[in-house]
C-alpha cells in the first residue's frame, strides 16, 4: 500500500442526481436474482399448481357446455387462475424478502445505503411486479396450449396485470415490514391473501353469490383486478370498467403512501 | 465420590419404547407449538375449496346418485388435507433436523432405524389426523354428512396418512435443499393428492383417462374413505385396501433401508 494513502482524502462518493439510479437498479437486481435463483419454487411450481387447478375444474365439469358471462366456463376460469397466481407470487416476493432480511438482520444492508424511502419502495415493489408478471406470463402461455384464449381488450389486460402485481407487491412490503416473525407472515398469507385471491371471483361469476355478498364483493379491490384482467381476454365483465380502473389506481396510490411512510419513519425496521 | 454412582445404561427390552415415545412426543409438541398454522391454515384452505366448488359447480347434477355435491366433496377435501399434512409433517421434521445438524442427536440415540422411522411416521400420522379431524368437524357444521361405516373412515384415513408420512420420511431423507423438498411437494404430492377424484367422480370420466386415476394410490384410499361416509364406492374396497397396504409396505421398507444405510444422513 502507498505510504501516503492514509493521509489521502477519502474518495468522493459516487455523484448522483435527484434519484440514485445506480442504487435503485442494484436493489432491483438483487430482488430479481433472489427469486430467479430458486426458479423451480418461484416460477415452475406456481405454473404447475395453476395447471392442476385448471385440470381439476375441466374434469369436474366433464365437458358440459356450461357458459359464464357468455363464454365457455374454462375460458372464464383461465384468466382468473392467471391473475390469482400472479397476485400470490407478487405478494410472496416482497413479503418474504423483507421479513427474511429482518429476521436474519441483513435489512441494514438495504437501510444503510443512500436510498430514499421512495427508492426503497420502488426497488422492492418492482422486484415483486417482475416476479408476478413472469409467473403470470408463464402460467398464461402454459394454459394457452389447452384453452383457446383470445385477447379482446389489451389495455385492460395490461393495466390490471401491472396494477395487480403492484398492489400485491406493496401489500407484501407493508406485511413484511409489519411482521416480526415468519409465523406472522405465514398467518397473513394464509388468512388474508390466499382467501381473498381465491374468493374474489377467480372461479365463479360474482352473480352467483347471494345479493348481500354481491354488494360486499364490490368493495373488494381484488374483485376489480380479476374482473378487469378477465375482461382483457373475454371482453365482458361483472363490474363497471371505469370504476374498476379508478378503484385499482386509488388503492395503489394509498398503499404506496403507506409503504413509503413505513420506510421513511423506519417503522419496525430501525430500532 | 462414593456418594455419586456412575451413570448406568438404562436397560430396555427388544424395543426401545421410551426412545420411540420421546421422539414421537417431540414431534407432537413441535406440531402443537405451531398449532395455529398447522391446523388453522389447512382448515381455512379446505373450507375455501368447499366454498369455491359449491359456488362454481353447485348447480350441476349430483356426482354420484343420491350423493349431493357437498357430501361428495367433503371427504375428498379432508383426504387431501390429511395426505398433505402427513407428508409435510414427516418431511419437514427430518429435513429440518438434517439442515440444522440436529439429526445427530437422533442417529446417536440407542434406537434402531426401524424405531426412528416408526416414531417419525406415527407422529406425522397422529398430527395429520388431528388436523383432518378438526377440518371434518368444521365441515360437518355446513354439510349434512352421513356416516355409513365408521371403521372404513378411520381405517382408510390412518392408512392414507401412514402412506404419506412414509413418503415424507423418504423425501426428508433425500432432500438436500428446500428446493428439493418443495419440488417433491409441487410435482409429486400435489398432483397425486389433487388429481385423485377428490373433486369429481372418476367413473364419469372418459374411459381413456380413467386408468390414470386408477394408478393413483390416493384414488384408492379416497374410495374407501368416502365409502365410509356415503356407503357408495366406484370399485371394490378389498382392491382399495390391497393397493394402499401394499404401497405402505413398499415405502415402509424403502424408508427403513434408507435410514439403516444412513443415506444422506451420515457423513
Amino acid at each position: 500500500m502507498d505510504a501516503h494513502s492514509i493521509f489521502a482524502r477519502p474518495r468522493d462518493p459516487n455523484a448522483m442526481g435527484a434519484v440514485n439510479w445506480r442504487g435503485l437498479w442494484t436493489l432491483y437486481l438483487k430482488e430479481v436474482r433472489r427469486f430467479l435463483n430458486v426458479f423451480t419454487q418461484t416460477l415452475l411450481a406456481p405454473m404447475v399448481t395453476t395447471l392442476l387447478f385448471l385440470a381439476i375444474f375441466a374434469l369436474a365439469l366433464g365437458g358440459a357446455g356450461r357458459e359464464v358471462d357468455g363464454v365457455p366456463y374454462i375460458q372464464f376460469l383461465a384468466p382468473g387462475l392467471i391473475m390469482m397466481t400472479l397476485m400470490q407470487n407478487a405478494f410472496a416476493n416482497t413479503s418474504s424478502s423483507i421479513v427474511m432480511a429482518k429476521v436474519q438482520g441483513n435489512i441494514v444492508d438495504v437501510l444503510m445505503p443512500p436510498l430514499s424511502a421512495g427508492e426503497l419502495t420502488l426497488g422492492f415493489s418492482a422486484g415483486g411486479v417482475t416476479r408476478g408478471l413472469m409467473v403470470g406470463c408463464a402460467a398464461g402461455l402454459a394454459m394457452a396450449i389447452f384453452v383457446p384464449m383470445g385477447i379482446a381488450d389489451p389495455l385492460s389486460l395490461i393495466y390490471h396485470a401491472v396494477n395487480g402485481a403492484l398492489m400485491l407487491s406493496l401489500l407484501g412490503v407493508i406485511g413484511g415490514i409489519w411482521a416480526e416473525k415468519y409465523d406472522q407472515m405465514a398467518a397473513v398469507t394464509n388468512f388474508i391473501i390466499t382467501p381473498f385471491s381465491f374468493l374474489s371471483g377467480t372461479f365463479y361469476s360474482i352473480e352467483r353469490l347471494p345479493a348481500d355478498w354481491q354488494f360486499i364483493a364490490h368493495f373488494n379491490p381484488f374483485f376489480y383486478l380479476i374482473d378487469g384482467f378477465r375482461r382483457g381476454f373475454i371482453g365482458t365483465s361483472d363490474g363497471e370498467p371505469l370504476i374498476g380502473y379508478a378503484v385499482v389506481l386509488g388503492v395503489n396510490i394509498a398503499l404506496w403512501a403507506v409503504a413509503h411512510r413505513m420506510f421513511a419513519t423506519g417503522y419496525r425496521l430501525k430500532p | 465420590m462414593t456418594l455419586m454412582e456412575s451413570p448406568r445404561v438404562r436397560p430396555f427390552g427388544p424395543v426401545n419404547w421410551r426412545g420411540m415415545w420421546s421422539l414421537y412426543r417431540r414431534e407432537q409438541l413441535r406440531f402443537l407449538r405451531y398449532g395455529v398454522e398447522s391446523i388453522a391454515g389447512p382448515a381455512i384452505t379446505s373450507l375455501m375449496f368447499l366454498a369455491i366448488f359449491q359456488l362454481a359447480l353447485g348447480d350441476r347434477a349430483d356426482p354420484m346418485p343420491g350423493v349431493a355435491l357437498a357430501q361428495f366433496l367433503a371427504p375428498g377435501i379432508v383426504m387431501f388435507s390429511l395426505a398433505h399434512s402427513a407428508f409435510e409433517a414427516a418431511a419437514v421434521a427430518i429435513f429440518h433436523d438434517k439442515i440444522e445438524g440436529m439429526i445427530g442427536d437422533i442417529l446417536g440415540a440407542p434406537m434402531t432405524p426401524l424405531e426412528v422411522v416408526g416414531a417419525f411416521a406415527l407422529a406425522a400420522v397422529s398430527n395429520a389426523t388431528i388436523t383432518a379431524s378438526v377440518i371434518l368437524a368444521i365441515m360437518a357444521i355446513f354439510v349434512d354428512l352421513p356416516l355409513h361405516a365408521p371403521f372404513a373412515v378411520a381405517g382408510f384415513a390412518l392408512a392414507a396418512a401412514l402412506l404419506f408420512a412414509l413418503l415424507g420420511v423418504i423425501v426428508g431423507i433425500c432432500a438436500e435443499r428446500w428446493d428439493h423438498f418443495s419440488a417433491a411437494e409441487t410435482f409429486l404430492v400435489f398432483p397425486i393428492a389433487l388429481l385423485s377424484g377428490a373433486f369429481f367422480a372418476v367413473s364419469s370420466l372418459p374411459a381413456g383417462v380413467q386408468w390414470l386415476f386408477q394408478a393413483n394410490p390416493v384414488f384408492h384410499a379416497l374410495e374407501g374413505f368416502r365409502y365410509g361416509f356415503t356407503g357408495q364406492a366406484q370399485e371394490s374396497l378389498v382392491l382399495a385396501a390391497g393397493v394402499v397396504l401394499t404401497l405402505i409396505g413398499v415405502l415402509g421398507v424403502l424408508a427403513w433401508l434408507l435410514f439403516a444405510k444412513g443415506y444422506k444422513l451420515k457423513a
